[in-house]
């Protein structure tokens, strides 16, 4: 008896008990920042967002108009870019080694540059990425769907209403629509989201000059990300 | 376009179906990769011996959560073929790929062999073992940058410094500090959690070094991490207006191959432009293969890309309109695709083969037709000179519309006509010899030019002459299809319907251009009464048989000889039963092609329910290979368990060829299959097992009697086809091995051998084969490959009057090393190949390869390859084989690689 409460109870607190430790665990930070944008932290009001906060599992962070905002993943260097008036939610769930990772998008328009592991997932209401090792934008939009732009790697997309998956290559875009269907077609330039910090994980080129005792030249050219 | 690709395989699997699993087994030779690294491009080579080079290679490719197939064409590196999967196709859940093989007469060779794109080859992807080493050796590199970034050139305001201790094990934490500059800044840190953070206020501008000291638990100190950036004012990067890419590529090789020598040069470009509101992509390639005397082997193409609403190619390009008319073909020409999302329209013009006057040796472009001698009434003897060796060019010219209604219903017609031009080739020829025998009187029998020839039977009194058109060479042709098709979705788009309903008229020789309705009333019979193929017998009275009244056609068929030409060589002359009921007469009409499908597309299911009919009067020259007479059921189910770890493929097909009523006893094969990929997981073993089981009947249960002899037609017989793969992954030290074991084997039975007479034929092969791959990863530097297989054919013959069967047993030893030298920059690779061949005849062959490819730099290879093949026949006792070495083949093949590109160049 004294064992079937207890049991009881368990399985009452167990999951809340959860949830508050997934809920505090700390996953990213941000790390640039332009314009306005708020957080919201479990169920307090919305607070002012600001270079070097550190974002916790479960925090929601919301873009207003001309914001853009730069988050890092601590585990891999992954990189999650919010433009304005985008609306999202950061879960993560730590283990020895890394941290599993779920954005879930409810409107607007992020990048994610993946650095390693299956762990990366972007989803929306109609939508799910999951990603290995890439970069793209999603641009989520009530009225035409889901608008994943493929930058680097594969993205496999899962359309949540009808199941439908598909590989997503570098160049290409693909329509998740919320009546089930997926749509490919060549990336137009235009259409391609501005980063406003392009450079943070990109390719870099490092170029020394030396010279000698007799003055000739020689440059060292050092590329890295 | 994934649906075009879809289809596409659909086509290909569908050919694939029809292809001899022996003929397979025998001249495609591949060997799959024990795995794939995550990161990294992963080559996939076959190889095919003693067979001709295809007319397409192509490598199908994709994840397995994926529905469609990507796909890239394989090159031709000498001893093999290659296919370079990209990396970013290599992830962490799979990968799976199907080697296709076409050659002409629509013959297909495939890996897998069976049902490949239902059952495709998965390999495991394995993460980088150089990237695992340098995580072990470089401790210090645990401590993560979160900014800014290395080198990252930073706005004075906007400095923050943060890193990450998630991975830093085993530190003391209280021991860390900060340097910027050699200023310690330990002070103004948060170390919150995981993450230490500094934001500096006003720096000036310069370059900056950030380090972090730290001790461990037991208090040593570890090695410094620290990382530069710069502060600045940003550079202003604009992205060019154009962008543009490119590779040029040439190849040189000499091959010796059984005593014929082949020298080829080819060069080939491709340059992609792009213009933001705009595209373009051209591709081509001039080689020493290019001859009159052949279809073209040089390809010019390219394509103009407008937003998405228009794309204009031109050149050389290939269709697909629609798989039952042109699926791929070559057109040289200029094709128009619009899409205003509710309406679609499609339009080529060009040509699918070019005119070719003649062939390089005697009769290849005239002969002497002594059945048209004629003895004129003066005494002297008109000889004839026919055209041979020639091909007509075949003009195409094709259009669809379609429509896609609030996405759900699709719609479209589609119609294209291919015509021969009569006047493409010409009717005299300058050098063109022909032989003359004995049979032209007064004349030494020898080789001459037409006018050699004809001045000297005109010296004899007598006459030549060239027939001007009905040559005997090949006849021209012309066709005309057309068809509709449509298709709606059910279930919340999870079930798809689509139907495909196509016509085909064909004319095998329209020289005598199209007939008028007189001349129809006696095309089959030679009487003038109205009716075609009407026949009566020798008093006049009616005899019964079908006839059809001319009157019932209802158009005068020299009209239409602008669309297509109607003489009494079209097949079928009426394109439909006259006999049968309306609906019946329609389905099974002998000239037309169908097919409709039920498609599931379901989470963790994918269902097809498939029925398709070609006619055995369908014929399509934007697609001749394609296979008529048949009608296929078919019903499948693709299965996924265990988070997409386990697929189950399983499924029943039905092919016959009972079309026609007049069909007596058709080929009936039905087909189970059932294929299980088990892949756990990275590191893991994977499994697959394939089990396939093939029954073909023709209903016939009497014997057959043919000019007085009593022969067996009866076919009842089951194949078992099945195949296990096994890849184990090996690390041993720092030493990556993988270990692939493939078994296979093909059974027949004959389920009439009881009743079958003594010295019946059985004719169908049994085979095994085995193979043990090992692919050993032994530094970033250095690996090989060694593979051991053995194949076993049991080929029946009669030998006095009793069925034997004889075995055949190739066994193959090679193996393959790469080194890497001087940074990367050079590559050298050799490879050890021997068959040995035991059957009647005892051979051995001794294959060796080696290359070196040399990075001049990132954008400039070269690459120089030889190889010789050396055969060995043993004393084969009284064969007629004689014993010793020889030259089987030998070659050496030169190729540059030169990419460029202005994407990284700042405007």
């Amino acid at each position: 008896m004294i064992n079937s409460i207890y049991i009881r109870k368990l399985i009452v607190v167990a999951p809340l008990l959860f949830s508050i430790t997934i809920a505090g665990e700390k996953i990213a930070i941000v790390t640039k920042i332009i314009g306005k944008a708020e957080y919201i932290r479990e169920n307090n009001a919305p607070e002012n967002l600001k270079r070097g906060f550190i974002i916790e599992s479960g925090d929601e962070i919301a873009t207003q108009k001309g914001a853009f905002v730069a988050i890092v993943f601590i585990d891999d260097r992954s990189a999650l870019k919010i433009r304005e008036k985008s609306k999202i939610a950061l879960n993560g769930k730590k283990s020895a080694k890394k941290i599993s990772k779920r954005i879930n998008l409810n409107s607007g328009t992020i990048r994610a540059q993946v650095k390693t592991g299956k762990d990366f997932l972007v989803q929306t209401s109609v939508s799910v990425a999951s990603v290995k090792g890439t970069d793209f934008w999603v641009i989520s939009d009530d009225k035409i769907g889901d608008s994943i732009i493929g930058l680097e790697g594969l993205v496999t997309l899962s359309n949540r209403i009808s199941g439908e998956k598909i590989d997503i290559k570098p160049g290409i875009t693909c329509i998740s629509s919320s009546d089930g269907s997926l749509q490919t077609f060549r990336s137009d330039p235009k259409n391609i989201p501005k980063d406003l910090f392009e450079n943070a994980g990109q390719n870099n080129k490092l170029e020394i000059i030396f010279k000698d005792s007799i003055g000739k030249q020689k440059k060292l050219i050092i590329d890295y990300k | 376009m994934n649906y075009i690709k879809t289809i596409n395989i659909f086509v290909l699997f569908g050919l694939l179906l029809c292809g001899t699993a022996f003929s397979q087994q025998k001249n495609l030779y591949h060997v799959p990769p024990a795995s794939a690294v995550k990161g990294a491009d992963l080559v996939v080579s076959a190889s095919l011996i003693d067979i001709a080079n295809p007319i397409e290679a192509v490598l199908y490719y994709k994840t397995p959560l994926s529905d469609s197939f990507l796909e890239i064409p394989f090159e031709n590196k000498g001893f093999s073929w290659e296919a370079v999967i990209p990396k970013f196709a290599i992830s962490d859940i799979g990968l799976e790929y199907v080697i296709v093989f076409r050659f002409r007469n629509d013959r297909i060779l495939s890996y897998p062999r069976i049902d490949p794109f239902n059952n495709p080859y998965s390999i495991q992807v394995i993460d980088d073992p150089t990237k695992q080493r340098s995580k072990i050796s470089n401790d210090k590199a645990e401590i993560i940058i979160l900014s800014p970034d290395i080198g990252e050139i930073v706005d004075p305001n906007e400095v923050f410094i943060a890193a990450s201790f998630f991975l830093v094990e085993d530190i003391d934490r209280s021991s860390v500090r900060l340097l910027l500059n050699k200023n310690d800044k330990t002070s103004d840190i948060i170390f919150e959690d995981d993450i230490i953070s500094f934001a500096p206020n006003a720096l000036s501008n310069g370059d900056y070094i950030v380090e972090i000291l730290m001790t461990n638990k037991k208090g040593e100190n570890l090695p410094p991490f620290s990382w530069g950036f710069t502060i600045g004012n940003k550079a202003e990067k604009s992205k060019d207006f154009v962008s543009y890419k490119g590779g040029i590529s040439n190849r040189l090789s000499s091959e010796a191959i059984s005593g014929s020598i082949l020298n080829i040069a080819e060069i080939q470009g491709k340059f992609d432009m792009d213009v933001n509101w705009a595209q373009m992509n051209i591709v081509s390639r001039a080689t020493s293969r290019e001859t009159p005397y052949l279809q073209p082997q040089n390809r010019f193409g390219g394509k103009f890309s407008f937003g998405n609403f228009l794309k204009v190619s031109f050149g050389d390009f290939y269709p697909r309109m629609n798989e039952f008319m042109v699926d791929g073909k070559r057109v040289r020409g200029l094709e128009l695709k619009t899409d205003f999302k509710w309406v679609k329209f499609d339009f080529m013009q060009g040509e699918i083969s070019r005119a070719v006057q003649e062939q390089q040796f005697v009769d290849g472009g005239y002969r002497l037709n002594n059945n048209l001698t004629t003895k004129n009434i003066d005494g002297s003897t008109t000889y004839y000179i026919d055209r041979s060796g020639y091909t007509f060019k075949r003009n195409v010219v094709g259009a669809k519309i379609s429509t896609d209604l609030f996405d759900r219903f699709k719609f479209g017609v589609h119609l294209m006509s291919v015509r021969d031009d009569t006047n493409s080739v010409n009717l005299k020829l300058t050098d063109a010899k022909f032989s003359s025998d004995s049979l032209v009187s007064g004349i030494t029998p020898g080789d001459y030019t037409f006018a050699a020839f004809s001045g000297a039977i005109t010296a004899t009194g007598n006459q030549l002459d060239i027939k001007p058109n009905n040559w005997s060479g090949k006849k021209p042709h012309d066709n005309l299809m057309f068809g509709f098709n449509f298709g709606t979705s059910f279930d919340d788009k999870k079930l798809d319907f689509d139907f495909d309903w196509n016509l085909s008229l064909y004319n095998r020789n329209i020289w005598g251009g199209a007939m008028s309705k007189t001349n129809l009333d006696t095309a089959l019979d030679d009487t003038l009464d109205g009716y075609i193929g009407q026949q009566y017998d020798e008093l006049g009275n009616l005899l019964d048989g079908d006839a059809i009244s001319i009157d019932q056609i209802p158009f005068d068929p020299e009209a239409l000889k602008d669309i297509f030409i109607i003489n009494s060589n079209m097949t079928p002359l009426v394109p439909f039963d006259i006999n049968s009921s309306p609906l019946s007469g329609l389905i099974n009409m002998p000239s037309s092609a169908f097919r409709f499908s039920l498609k599931g597309n379901y989470t963790n299911s994918k269902i097809l329910i498939e029925y398709r009919q070609i006619g055995p009067e369908y014929d399509t020259l934007g697609n001749p290979f394609r296979r008529n007479n048949t009608r296929q059921f078919t019903i499948s189910d693709r299965a996924s368990f265990l988070k997409n770890k386990l697929f189950i493929n399983f499924g029943f097909k039905h092919l016959d060829n009972k079309i026609l009523r007049t069909t007596i006893n058709p080929l009936n094969t039905n087909t189970f299959f059932v294929n299980f990929n088990f892949i756990p997981g990275p590191g893991l073993p994977s499994y697959a097992v394939s089990l396939q089981s093939i029954g073909k009947n023709n209903e016939k249960t009497k014997l057959d009697s043919v000019g007085g002899s009593i022969i067996d037609l009866r076919e009842d017989s089951n194949i078992s086809n099945n195949m296990l793969a096994v890849t184990v992954p090996i690390q041993s030290n720092s030493i990556s091995h993988n270990i692939t074991l493939n078994m296979g084997n093909i059974t027949n039975l004959d389920n009439l051998a009881s009743r079958r007479s003594v010295g019946y034929l059985f004719p169908k092969t049994d085979s095994r084969t085995i193979s043990l791959n090992i692919a050993s990863e032994f530094s970033n530097v250095f690996n090989t490959i060694n593979q051991v297989s053995q194949t076993k054919l049991d080929i029946p013959v009669v030998s006095s009057n009793t069925l034997q069967k004889t075995s055949y047993v190739w066994t193959n030893v090679s193996s393959t090393a790469n080194y890497r030298l001087i940074e990367n920059r050079i590559l050298l690779k050799g490879t050890l190949t021997l068959i040995d061949s035991k059957s009647q005849i005892r051979s051995q062959l001794v294959g060796l390869r080696g290359g070196i490819d040399y990075n001049f730099r990132s954008n400039l290879t070269a690459s120089l390859i030889s190889f010789v093949r050396i055969n060995y026949i043993r004393n084969n006792n009284g064969q007629s084989y004689e014993e010793g070495f020889d030259l089987n083949s030998s070659g050496i093949i030169f190729n540059i690689n030169y990419n460029f590109n202005n994407e990284n160049t700042p405007s």
